[in-house]
């Protein structure tokens, strides 16, 4: 075991120092898939990320770090936090240029925090290679350099109570017409649909802007020019006032993420599009409830059937002092038994960015999961049709489309909605 | 101080101590802890702020100065717009009613019970509990699903009965109840009852020391003059305890007005930005957004307004310490 | 408004009793509910169909994973820390500034108060991003000491000006007195005017600390050590998670984040109203 480590500018630069290293080195060589570990024992590292939805993988990340650290001879401290307080944490790291080493970033946010991450082309290419899905490529690429590693989606479906639609005649909707019709049927049934229209990060986008594109509406098109003023708007506007109306429970406007999983799982809806975290709980919790369940995608549009999708990232800060073993835990993770254990113990609730895990045993597992594998497909991004850029995350963030459903189910007029919606995108975007 | 010292020349630190008996030296020598706290930490950061506002800086980046251009932004949003007006409107709101049912309560405290004490400490919890944690009582509270209001009125309705009578009914096909933080209106009604609660109690008790110093042989000469206890009140009591209601208004109204973590916890500004307030859209776009420039320009707009506020206590002191 | 005589029964309980049941009813039913719904199994909890009120198998499981499963303990250790640390730091610079501002003839001394004054109103969402930067410049960060440093910015103003209302009741001739007999400025000030002032600077402090307890953002933006947090930043940033039925659990936090705050209060009720009283003769 190698004694004191150099100082950054020591002279002999990390690199170096490794070729020439010791024994511990080579055990965690094996580890790590045959890459010479870049660092000694008395290295820390921290890596910062959300608390996931499903325990099961909080746990899994805590049996890497602590066999990273051991193979690795590296102090990691690993903290898992409210997914709504990342954004702070991050900012003020960024800002103050110290906090964690390693952060798990969200969507579009390598655009959002560029200034503040290393360039990961080398490492992009050497884990994810060109495999990699393109929108995934374009979540984590700013001005053609990689901030970021995407690891991973959190994939979602429409959940239903397959009893409560076998009682009432109905069979899963295809369009979002047939959705109304269910959904009508399921809250005279006193189990409506629940969505949430209120300023949560993961739901409430994931609901409206698939349903603003499905009807032909869009934040900007391809060249980026803010198109959201549109018939096609307008329409979308006018369904959603309808639907919530006839067919979702009212309380929605004030649910954040986790209120529709304990309304479902609370057995007050009746169907909710979700990540695979409700079906995962009811499995461990209510077994009972779960055989009742089943999946299905968005609706159908007149301008197609979307889901949400954004990558998660793991990134390593420019500030950091220890970048090369925060790239060898990044790979670490990466590594194929760790990252299929990962999915394994997620249950469905992510997918992995590159088309061989499309394969992934848990897919098969369980008939009730087969449905996030596709998600994909379906996928578009915050922003869409134009590309990922920081412009989009402001007007996410600022939850101007999930705002202009919030303002239609309240019974305003479509065509000021939408226009209230271009002339604040036009304030982010600089029209 | 360069000057060679005399041997038996008093040594400096007496020199020093003997300087203290001056006024002038004294008084920046005890200023001094103070005034180096907020320079430190507040006037320069303060300064930094001012100057971020007037740049287009986004986290990571130093920005450039683009003058005005932040606030020309802000200004030509509804967003910001319907911040600044929840803010003014949710401040106004919450101080009237804190002011005058902390004035009730202080009245009742006053007087001479049974388990007063106790009483007294315990209308003080909300007040002394984190913000942050007993507004998570009240988001679970307002709970859509889960509110142990909506039960009771549940429970109530299917008791048949009806306080609230005909208007709950119509709607009640499809019964969850009201929508605390989800219908705009009653969000900020919620969102006002919440920092009512909490500040509530801090009115009550800066009143009732207030009316502990009036002086009692003011109300035997009311009695004598045969006031009854309302025109007491407005005569006597009210004239007598205006410079402390004054005071604790304006620092209720200051503390108010930049309320952050009550709105972060229980809306984020949802829905449809009807509970969002300055703090919190600062918070947004500066933080959320990384907008850091914009986020600076939204919270320095809270001050002119909260000048105007400070401005009127002075002014209004001072008007009554002359008389 | 003292109890009149000859006031009726009926008449006490409307004007009186039952206003003031209401108000004690409605300041703590949180409370109750943060009791209810940390004993409460996750079975009754998120069954909207029963009662909330009735707790049918009371359990202990919510409060054993708080103090078992998060760093609850040493958060409130962390809390307690640096609610009395920067209490003392905010006092020690009230007491002399509010001292020197209501006592003292000197040069600008106006201008002083009325920047202490305004220093009030620099909103904290303003702030907090360059102060960052301070307090890494400092080499504070993810310290309970940045903390300790930062939280004056908002408790010194207030501090001073309670505390100079208070000096100002204090009869100047007791320090003349005191000088004739010899003492120095600061020995009149020591030994004179603070002891007497005690009532009004425990009223401050218990202001102070009630503010250090309960601080979120500064907290929140710069301690990124699980084991540094205060109570408000580790109860929301670590119990609001992934379990979607984190209620029970956050309850405990709740519950067990206040009551320290309301022992302390508990045994200083009397001396705050009293120092308050001092402050408002001002």
């Amino acid at each position: 075991m190698q004694k004191k480590i150099t100082q950054r500018g020591s002279g002999v630069t990390r690199r170096d120092f490794i070729a020439t290293t010791s024994a511990a080195g080579v055990a965690a060589t094996a580890f790590l898939g045959g890459k010479a570990p870049a660092f000694a024992s008395n290295h820390k590292l921290h890596y910062l990320q959300w608390s996931s939805f499903i325990p099961d993988a909080d746990a899994e990340i805590r049996r890497q770090v602590e066999e990273f650290s051991k193979a690795a001879g590296v102090e990691v401290t690993v903290e898992m936090i409210n997914q709504n307080d990342m954004t702070p944490r991050i900012t003020a790291a960024i800002e103050s240029g110290e906090g964690a080493d390693v952060m798990l970033l969200i969507n579009n946010q390598p655009h959002l925090f560029a200034n503040g991450l290393v360039d990961h082309g080398a490492l992009m290419s050497e884990l994810a290679g060109g495999d990699i899905y393109d929108w995934a490529n374009g979540a984590v690429t700013v001005d053609g350099v990689a901030r970021a590693v995407p690891l991973f989606n959190i994939g979602n479906a429409i959940v239903y109570r397959k009893d409560v639609f076998d009682e009432l005649g109905l069979s899963a909707p295809n369009t979002w017409d047939e959705y109304l019709e269910v959904g009508r049927a399921l809250k005279n049934n006193n189990l409506p649909v629940g969505q949430t229209l209120g300023h949560t990060f993961g739901d409430a986008p994931s609901f409206a802007y698939p349903l603003l594109w499905s009807f032909g509406g869009m934040e900007v098109d391809a060249s980026g020019k803010v198109v959201v003023n549109s018939a096609e708007t307008h329409q979308a506007l006018a369904f959603a006032k309808e639907f919530w109306e006839a067919a979702c429970d009212p309380g929605g406007l004030a649910w954040d993420d986790t209120s529709n999983n304990r309304a479902f799982l609370g057995q007050t809806i009746g169907a909710t599009l979700n990540g695979a975290s409700i079906y995962f709980v009811a499995r461990r919790k209510f077994p009972d409830l779960a055989d009742k369940l089943a999946h299905v995608n968005n609706p159908e549009g007149p301008g197609g059937r979307y889901h949400v999708i954004g990558p998660r990232s793991p990134a390593i800060m420019k500030y950091s002092e220890e970048q090369d073993a925060a790239a060898d835990f990044i790979r670490f993770m990466f590594q194929d038994d760790n990252f299929s254990q990962f999915i394994t113990v997620n249950s469905g609730y992510v997918q992995g960015l590159t088309p061989k895990w499309e394969n992934h045993p848990v897919w098969d597992s369980d008939p009730a999961l087969k449905i996030f594998s596709t998600n994909a497909k379906y996928g578009r991004s915050y922003g869409h049709a134009g590309p990922w850029n920081r412009a989009s995350g402001e007007v996410a963030e600022k939850y101007i489309v999930v705002d202009m459903f919030a303002r239609a189910v309240q019974g305003e007029d479509p065509k000021e909605i939408a226009a209230w919606g271009q002339k604040e995108m036009e304030n982010v975007y600089g029209a | 101080m360069t000057t060679p010292q005399p041997v038996n020349a008093p040594s400096l630190w007496a020199r020093f101590a003997t300087s203290l008996e001056d006024q002038r030296v004294l008084g920046y020598v005890l200023m001094a802890p103070a005034l180096l706290l907020i320079v430190i930490f507040i006037a320069y950061p303060f300064v930094l702020g001012v100057w971020m506002s007037l740049t287009d800086k986004i986290v990571g980046t130093p920005g450039t100065y683009i003058g005005l251009g932040n606030y020309e932004r802000l200004f030509a949003s509804d967003i910001f717009l319907t911040a600044a007006w929840n803010t003014v409107f949710f401040t106004t709101v919450a101080t009237v009613f804190k002011a005058v049912l902390g004035m009730w309560l202080a009245v009742l405290l006053n007087r001479r019970f049974r388990f007063a004490n106790i009483t007294r400490a315990s209308v003080l919890l909300p007040f002394i509990v984190p913000t942050v944690l007993s507004t998570l009582a009240w988001l679970w509270m307002f709970d859509a699903t889960f509110s142990v209001f909506n039960w009771t009125l549940r429970w109530m309705w299917q008791m048949e009965i009806s306080i609230l009578g005909l208007v709950l009914k119509e709607n009640w096909g499809f019964f969850r109840g009201p929508l605390w933080l989800g219908d705009p209106d009653l969000a900020m009604a919620s969102v006002i009852l919440v920092n009512v609660w909490r500040g509530l109690p801090f009115f009550a008790i800066s009143f009732l020391a207030g009316l502990q110093t009036i002086p009692p042989d003011l109300y035997d000469a009311a009695d004598i003059d045969g006031a009854s206890g309302w025109k007491k009140f407005w005569h006597v009591t009210l004239p007598l305890i205006k410079p402390v209601a004054i005071v604790v208004i304006v620092f209720s109204i200051v503390v108010t007005f930049a309320d952050f973590q009550l709105v972060y916890i229980l809306t984020r500004g949802g829905p449809n930005n009807e509970t969002h307030l300055l703090a919190t859209l600062a918070y947004q776009l500066g933080m959320g957004s990384g907008n850091i420039g914009q986020g600076a320009a939204v919270a320095l707009f809270m001050l002119p307004i909260l000048a105007v506020v400070i401005i009127f206590q002075l002014w209004y002191l001072r008007r009554e310490g002359v008389r | 408004m003292n109890a009149m005589v000859g006031e009726t029964y009926v008449r006490r309980l409307v004007i009186f009793y039952i206003p003031l049941f209401m108000f004690v009813f409605v300041m703590l039913f949180p409370f109750a509910w943060m009791l209810i719904t940390s004993i409460k199994p996750d079975a009754e909890l998120y069954n909207p169909r029963i009662s909330p009120f009735i707790v049918r198998e009371p359990t202990l499981e919510h409060w054993e994973s708080l103090f078992g499963t998060t760093l609850f303990i040493r958060w409130a250790i962390n809390t307690l820390w640096v609610a009395i640390a920067s209490t003392a730091v905010s006092l020690f610079a009230g007491v002399l500034a509010g001292y020197a501002l209501s006592r003292l003839v000197f040069r600008g001394s106006t201008l002083f108060g009325i920047m202490i004054f305004v220093t009030y109103l620099v909103p904290p969402t303003l702030l907090f991003i360059p102060l960052t930067g301070v307090v890494t410049w400092m080499g504070l960060q993810d310290t309970t000491w940045s903390l300790i440093f930062t939280y004056p910015t908002f408790l010194v103003p207030f501090c001073t000006w309670l505390l100079m209302g208070y000096f100002q009741t204090i009869p100047k001739e007791l320090e003349e007195c005191a000088r004739i007999d010899g003492a120095t400025r600061l020995q009149a000030m020591s030994r004179i005017v603070i002891p007497l002032a005690v009532p009004g600077i425990l009223s401050a402090g218990i202001f102070a600390f009630t503010l250090s307890w309960n601080e979120f953002l500064y907290a929140l933006v710069f301690i990124h050590s699980p084991e540094n947090k205060t109570i408000p930043v580790g109860v929301t940033s670590e119990l609001i998670k992934g379990d979607v039925f984190f209620w029970g659990a956050l309850m405990a936090g709740a519950l067990f984040g206040s009551v320290p705050v309301a022992v302390v209060y508990s045994f200083f009720v009397e001396h705050y109203v009293s120092g308050m009283t001092g402050a408002v003769k001002g």
